[in-house]
């Protein structure tokens, strides 16, 4: 599978790049920020400008399919139309990923080696993506975009700061996707070592203003886009975990089409592949899901990518704290007390109608 | 000189074009379709309570059980799939097989509902509900008839309240939380329900639904819509799937602290089954179900695996337990061939079997909280 080797390869040699730019980065935002403490610009109180667009982008990563619950037949039809030009853009995509085994079938080799060769990692890795939502890294990068542009909000004065850390940080997203492939755990490194250097630039600026609720986003900001690179490392781990299974299961579907063809028998069509392609791949995701190292690795990223919801919501508390809006903490209260209410107005009409109930039978 | 092998090219193009054909073909009947219709047995609207609603449904012909049935269905989708269309309708056939029908709809809880307990379904909304079929029909004991969770909920109640309870069927219902022959139940154990519920509050029915695709992603999100393809251009048909497609993507959100309580304590510690369960104070002792039960499983449930299921028979208290296999999948139960040859007329038979002198009669009256009731009874 020399062709496979090469396509990880080339993930590898991006992600050095990507570690290379993050950490020019790093450095360039230290430096600027540090010149910036030393100059006691305050900051500004102003909304939370794009804030909107990368916590939508999240629900879409994590849930896959956060999709408002309705029922109606138009959402269904309409649903159901988008699924099934979704599954036969995979279809084709399996199409395209057997044409080039078709000559190999007439020429009858049986030698699975050979097919190997012919598999396209990168289309293979298309498919996958599709199927399971793997297209996280894309939606974390406008996260990341948007949370960069919210720092500015925060802080007009750390534009300086900010520029080029949020240059940095768009390049090496983009870059994200490509490198899924690569070592997961360097990914943690990274963006540990990123954030950590960030917060202590932070850390330090605090300590010479007092900024009161500023200081708060910014810690909070901070904390969330730590819990992201979390996540993200948690992302890559599983998604590279399914890429393997995936390659896997084709290594399979390659075993079985060489055996039919050693055995003399024919392969009637694509359906025929397609079906072989589904059954082997059901069955290779099958046994990983029913692992407990998948079943840990899922509840982690469940779990990190909760972390981060939750630092979002603070921070959208704490920007709209100042309008005359109802904040979902004040709104769970609300709703704790007409729980309360209600449970307690039930419990005295039982008691009530269970009186009554004896007094008619007395 | 080798024969060649394989397909050749102009059948190869001759699939493309015939996928292309039918994909345009089909979405244009697609777009002809103005409605899915799902749950259309007739039935009247008789207790509301928050977003719950109780329905009885009209008998077809004469009623020859005596004891009414109330169906409790899951928090998980909808109650309609009991109900999917005509000619798949284990409703409709219970009805024609001369029995009284309840059913529960739970209804699609927002936030306001996030802090509704397992207490309160069990022994509010389930018990309340309980409590106005018996005074609607004058009978001291009903069945209850749970579906999937709404089973697990069912064997809960009854074991709090064995003096409502006349027989008790569960259908494809957990109980022992144990096994990791289902997904589901390998991935629950390692879910974070604290940070889970923290999060959400009202978890989204999507999530629930990404998790289900996911046990079958290659067949459930490709296979299934490419075969589509084969029916979309027969309307019925069609309908058909869509019906299930509606069913399917139905989802209502859960309410967080019943959920937190179900995976910590089901899911997590399986205290159902060790008798360790608390619901609003009290035990929960499997012990106490002393009616008798007819516990049906599906032989290939890929969600609610036997495993989870047949257990419950061996912790009853009643001597008079049956323990149904059902040839099929969790889905099939309701709207195959076999649960509507096989299954629901044996349902039928082991309800009226049971019937018999025990139903304590007694003249309905008229009910009283009419803030809640749409009908007397």
């Amino acid at each position: 599978m020399e062709k496979v080797t090469d396509f990880f390869d080339t993930w590898l040699k991006s992600q050095e790049k990507f570690v290379e730019n993050w950490t020019e980065a790093a450095k360039k935002a230290q430096d600027a920020f540090l010149n910036l403490a030393g100059t006691g610009e305050g900051t500004s109180d102003a909304a939370g400008y794009g804030f909107f667009t990368p916590y939508n982008s999240w629900c879409r990563a994590v849930a896959h399919a956060l999709r408002e619950a309705g029922g109606s037949s138009v959402d269904t039809l309409k649903d159901t139309l988008a699924k099934t030009f979704s599954s036969s853009n995979a279809y084709m995509k399996v199409y395209d990923l057997w044409l080039p085994f078709v000559k190999a079938f007439q020429e009858r080799i049986s030698d699975p080696a050979y097919y190997r060769e012919l598999i396209d990692p990168a289309k293979y890795k298309e498919i996958i993506d599709g199927l399971f939502g793997l297209n996280a890294p894309e939606a974390v990068s406008r996260s990341f975009d948007q949370a960069v542009k919210l720092a500015q909000t925060i802080s007009t004065s750390a534009r300086g700061f900010l520029e080029p850390w949020a240059g940095a940080m768009q390049e090496g997203m983009k870059m994200a996707p490509q490198m899924a492939e690569g070592r997961p755990e360097s990914f943690m490194n990274i963006f540990h070592a990123m954030f950590n250097a960030f917060d202590s630039t932070f850390g330090r600026v605090f300590h010479v203003p007092a900024v009161g609720k500023d200081r708060e986003k910014i810690e909070l900001l901070l904390r969330g886009l730590d819990d992201m690179s979390v996540y993200l490392a948690k992302n890559t781990e599983h998604q590279h975990m399914m890429y393997v299974t995936g390659l896997t299961a084709m290594e399979k579907v390659i075993e079985a089409i060489t055996r039919k063809i050693r055995e003399g028998e024919e392969l009637k069509d694509f359906d025929e592949f397609f079906g072989l392609w589904i059954d082997v791949n059901e069955k290779a995701f099958y046994a990983l899901f029913k692992t407990e190292e998948f079943a840990k690795l899922q509840g982690e990223l469940l779990d990190s990518s909760l972390d981060v919801r939750r630092h979002f919501f603070k921070l959208m508390e704490l920007y709209l704290y100042d309008f005359p809006v109802a904040l979902r903490s004040e709104m769970d209260d609300l709703y704790k007390t007409i729980y309360d209410l209600k449970k307690k107005v039930k419990s005295l009409e039982k008691e009530l109608r269970e009186r009554s109930a004896g007094e008619v039978v007395a | 000189m080798k024969t060649p092998a394989g397909p050749d090219l102009k059948k190869m193009l001759q699939e493309l074009s015939e996928l292309n054909r039918k994909l345009i073909k089909g979405a244009s009947t697609l777009m002809e379709v103005d409605d899915i219709d799902v749950g259309t047995a007739p039935k009247e609207l008789i207790y509301e309570e928050d977003k719950l609603k109780l329905y009885h449904y009209r008998p077809e012909g004469k009623v020859t059980c005596s004891v009414p049935v109330l169906v409790v269905y899951a928090l998980v989708n909808r109650q309609y799939m009991l109900d999917l269309q005509p000619d798949r309708s284990i409703v409709r056939n219970l009805l024609q097989h001369g029995i009284d029908l309840y059913l529960i709809d739970w209804g699609y809880p927002t936030k306001a509902d996030m802090y509704l307990t397992l207490d309160d379904y069990i022994t509010g909304y389930l018990d309340n509900c309980v409590d106005f079929v018996r005074r609607k029909t004058g009978s001291g004991k009903i069945n209850l008839m749970g579906i999937c969770q709404g089973g697990t909920f069912s064997a809960m109640y009854a074991a709090l309240y064995p003096e409502k309870v006349k027989n008790l069927v569960t259908l494809v219902a957990p109980f022992d939380f144990s096994t990791n022959d289902g997904l589901l139940f390998s991935w629950a154990k390692h879910m974070d329900a604290d940070a889970l519920v923290d999060t959400y509050r009202v978890i989204p029915g999507d999530f629930l639904n990404a998790g289900f695709l996911m046990l079958m992603p290659f067949t459930l999100n490709i296979r299934k819509y490419v075969d589509m393809l084969d029916v979309m251009e027969d309307r019925e048909k069609l309908l058909n799937f869509l019906r299930m497609e509606k069913w399917i993507f139905d989802s209502p959100g859960q309410a967080g602290e019943c959920l937190r309580q179900f995976i910590k304590d089901c899911y997590q510690g399986n205290k159902l089954v060790k008798g360790e369960l608390k619901i609003g104070g009290r035990t929960v002792d499997l012990r106490n179900i002393t009616m008798p039960l007819l516990n049906i499983y599906a032989a290939a449930d890929h969600l609610v695996p036997p495993a989870a299921t047949k257990p419950l028979n061996d912790l009853v208290g009643t001597s008079d337990k049956t323990l149904y296999e059902f040839k099929g999948g969790h889905i099939g139960v309701f709207v195959g061939s076999k649960s509507q040859k096989e299954l629901a007329p044996a349902l039928s038979q082991w309800l009226h079997e049971r019937a018999g002198d025990e139903a304590v009669k007694e003249k309905p009256r008229k009910q009283r909280n009419p803030g809640h009731i749409r009908e007397d009874g």
